[in-house]
């Protein structure tokens, strides 16, 4: 009696809290872009537990554009027979938050947990032409647009946000969006 | 806590920059076609073009390839010359290679502006009396090098090199080819040897010496690299030496070469047998009408390019210290072999050493008085020792010395006495020993990587040559000198100097020669009676260069 009644509990909040979560779509311009919601006040987030690997393998970062969530650990592996280096001079102009994790050979990992929301440039000073961005959402609600720009953020609760929209080498924008169910968000990343 | 990306320090310099984007190297060969073929920067292999990193130096040893897995790094498939699975074939197949995908071509261009002290004038004084000086102006725009230089390798560790001037000074003229060579990588693994311990090198190559000047990033050659040994020759002295070699480690040398080892760490070594070439003009071309040549026609050929038979000898032997003091540090670079990292603290000692017979011909005649040749092969060595300390990635402490040891067989005539020099006339009919023509000198320099593209340095060349003193020592002339009236024994220059990467391929030199003292008034020692130079000066020199390189 007592386990029927905290099966039928449980299943009326799964139903009520799919009922608020809603998504937010839309089309950026250009198409691989990062769009991910702002901070939102009063709101923290559990760290995920998964750590998502930046690979280094044929002199190139892989895979060149991340996101994660805010408190994520990310393990960085070097796959070649070169050495390597990380780091990144700051997260989002902010010089403070530059780190190097600095140089190692080839199948050894270094994590690093990005407290820290922003972009973050990776660099190799051993190889300068290598480059790598970590945007690092301060929530869960975060995707990556495909090849023509479509976008889907899922599971986000109805409320007012602000989205941010991200593409290396564009100035990134923010709009204000209302979801109810759904959101819609278009972006236009001119340089 | 925040790391650091890079070495960083004082950022006041920028308007050094922008005074000094006028400069350049003379003699640097970085390949561009590399970065191509690799899609990747200079700097992967190198510290201030061309100067390589230990990475860079790894890549080299490998045959110009990457130590490990150069495939997966390639990111322009090479054209293959057969299937792999040709090998299985052989020898009834054509043993199977490749080519690089792009040409591995690059180009190199730089210029230069001098300014030469009020001292230049000086030297007029030496031409006779009505004559119209040449006029050396101040300040000058000089045309440098346009070079072209290929770098690759065939697959199955061949590997290759050429780089040639193409233009010197905006003449039309021909620099000459630089190296140009094959090398056979790990040829010791057909004798079941360890891998690199020995490989092959034929052609026309600089001889495997310490400090390369070809590839040097300094604008101004290395002193002791460029003395030849002239012997005394100055009626005004009683030291008279029959001794004309103008082997200079400063130019190339046509053979083969066996090395092995790295230039990474632990031992390195190479064995060289090149061209006798001590003849002063020798450079290249010895014709003859009657004689078929390599690369002559059937009615002789211009490609000899020996003056005798016997091969000179080189010999270099090096070993690297890791001088990490950390020991997790310190076994991680060993383990990481070549491709360790390349900013740690070490300790490089060599030696070398070049055994030759420089050879005169003299026209002269038997005890009967009969015409003949007379041949003095006088055997010569070059020994020295370097050192490098590299203290982490920036700091680099560099020294090298050397003494030039030429016997000396004075001509003599039927009587037994000694033929003046320069010798004329065919009195000499035989050869008896002498004084030996020696030198000794070297350099030390420091190198400081301010910031990943600038380097702030600074050297000290000394030569000391009693020969070049005495010849230099001659009333209105000093041609028998390569320095023009030494006012001492021992020739010094102290040259600072900065350079700054504009990019990873552009770089802006600029050096400043103290150049060392020098005299065109000579006078008598009251007490020896000798020659003495008066009133030295000094020629100072301040020379900066702009280069680039695709």
């Amino acid at each position: 009696m007592k386990r029927s009644f905290l099966l039928t509990l449980l299943l009326v909040i799964a139903v009520a809290a799919t009922a608020v979560a809603g998504t937010i779509e839309g089309k950026v311009s250009p198409g691989k872009s990062v769009v991910y919601v702002d901070t939102i006040q009063g709101k923290t987030f559990p760290a995920p537990s998964q750590q998502p690997v930046m690979d280094q393998k044929g002199l190139v970062f892989g895979p060149h554009v991340m996101v994660i969530q805010q408190g994520t650990t990310v393990e960085f592996l070097n796959s070649d027979n070169v050495q390597h280096n990380v780091f990144w001079p700051s997260i989002s102009g902010n010089k403070k938050l530059g780190h190097n994790l600095g140089t190692w050979p080839k199948g050894e990992k270094r994590p690093f947990k990005f407290d820290n929301p922003g972009v973050v440039s990776l660099l190799c000073n051993v190889h300068p032409e290598m480059a790598g961005y970590i945007i690092v959402s301060p929530t869960p609600y975060f995707a990556e647009a495909d090849a023509i720009g479509n976008f889907k953020i899922e599971n986000v609760p109805d409320g007012k946000y602000n989205v941010v929209a991200w593409h290396e080498g564009m100035k990134q924008q923010t709009k204000s969006v209302d979801v109810a169910g759904t959101g819609k968000a278009d972006f236009t990343l001119s340089k | 806590m925040p790391g650091q990306p890079f070495r960083t320090g004082n950022r006041v310099l920028p308007f050094l920059v922008l005074v000094l984007v006028l400069f350049a190297t003379r003699e640097s060969r970085a390949i561009p076609a590399f970065s191509r073929m690799y899609g990747t920067s200079c700097s992967t292999c190198h510290i201030d073009f061309p100067k390589l990193n230990d990475f860079g130096k790894a890549f080299k040893d490998a045959g110009f390839k990457f130590p490990k897995d150069d495939e997966s790094m390639i990111k322009i498939p090479p054209v293959m010359l057969g299937a792999p699975a040709n090998a299985e074939l052989w020898p009834h197949a054509i043993w199977p290679g490749v080519i690089p995908g792009l040409p591995p071509i690059g180009l190199r261009y730089n210029t230069y502006f001098q300014y030469t002290s009020t001292n230049r004038t000086n030297f007029n004084q030496l031409l006779p009396p009505g004559t119209v000086a040449p006029f050396i102006p101040t300040t000058d725009f000089q045309t440098g090098f346009f070079s072209i230089f290929t770098a690759g390798n065939f697959g199955s560790d061949i590997a290759f090199w050429v780089d040639d001037d193409i233009s010197v000074s905006g003449a039309n003229a021909n620099g000459g080819l630089g190296e140009a060579y094959l090398k056979f990588v790990n040829v010791g693994r057909l004798m079941k040897l360890p891998p690199y311990l020995l490989s092959l090198r034929v052609g026309q190559v600089e001889l495997d010496i310490p400090f390369t000047q070809s590839k040097s990033i300094w604008i101004s050659p290395y002193d002791i690299y460029s003395q030849a040994n002239i012997g005394a020759v100055n009626g005004a002295f009683p030291l008279q030496q029959f001794v004309n070699n103008a082997f200079t480690f400063a130019g190339s040398g046509k053979g083969i070469e066996l090395s092995g080892g790295h230039s990474t760490g632990g031992y390195h070594y190479s064995v060289a047998f090149i061209d006798q070439v001590t003849t002063p003009g020798l450079s290249q071309a010895n014709n003859n009408n009657y004689v078929p040549t390599a690369t002559g026609s059937n009615q002789g050929g211009v490609g000899v390019a020996s003056d005798a038979n016997f091969k000179d000898i080189y010999t270099n032997f090096q070993y690297r210290f890791n001088l990490e003091r950390d020991k997790a540090s310190r076994n991680a670079i060993q383990a990481a072999g070549p491709t360790g990292p390349r900013d740690h603290t070490y300790l490089n000692v060599g030696s070398f050493y070049l055994y030759g017979r420089s050879v005169q011909r003299l026209s002269g005649s038997t005890l009967d008085g009969l015409p003949a040749v007379v041949t003095a092969r006088e055997p010569f060595y070059r020994v020295g020792g370097n050192f490098t300390f590299n203290y982490h990635c920036c700091l680099q402490f560099n020294g090298l010395w050397m003494y030039g040891h030429d016997n000396n067989l004075l001509p003599v005539d039927a009587s037994g006495m000694p033929v003046p020099l320069p010798v004329s006339g065919t009195t000499t009919v035989g050869l008896v020993s002498g004084r030996p023509a020696t030198f000794s000198g070297g350099f030390a320099d420091v190198e400081w990587l301010a910031y990943p593209w600038m380097m702030v340095l600074m050297r000290y060349d000394g030569v000391n040559s009693t020969s070049d003193y005495i010849n230099g020592l001659t009333s209105g002339g000093f041609t028998n000198s390569p320095f023009n009236g030494a006012a001492y024994a021992t020739r010094n220059r102290v040259t600072p100097g900065v350079q700054f990467l504009i990019h990873a391929n552009i770089k802006a030199s600029f050096e400043y020669q103290f150049r060392p003292s020098q005299s065109v008034v000579i006078g008598s020692n009251p007490r020896t009676g000798y020659p003495v130079a008066i009133s030295p000066f000094h020629t100072n020199t301040a020379v900066a260069g702009l280069e680039f390189v695709y």
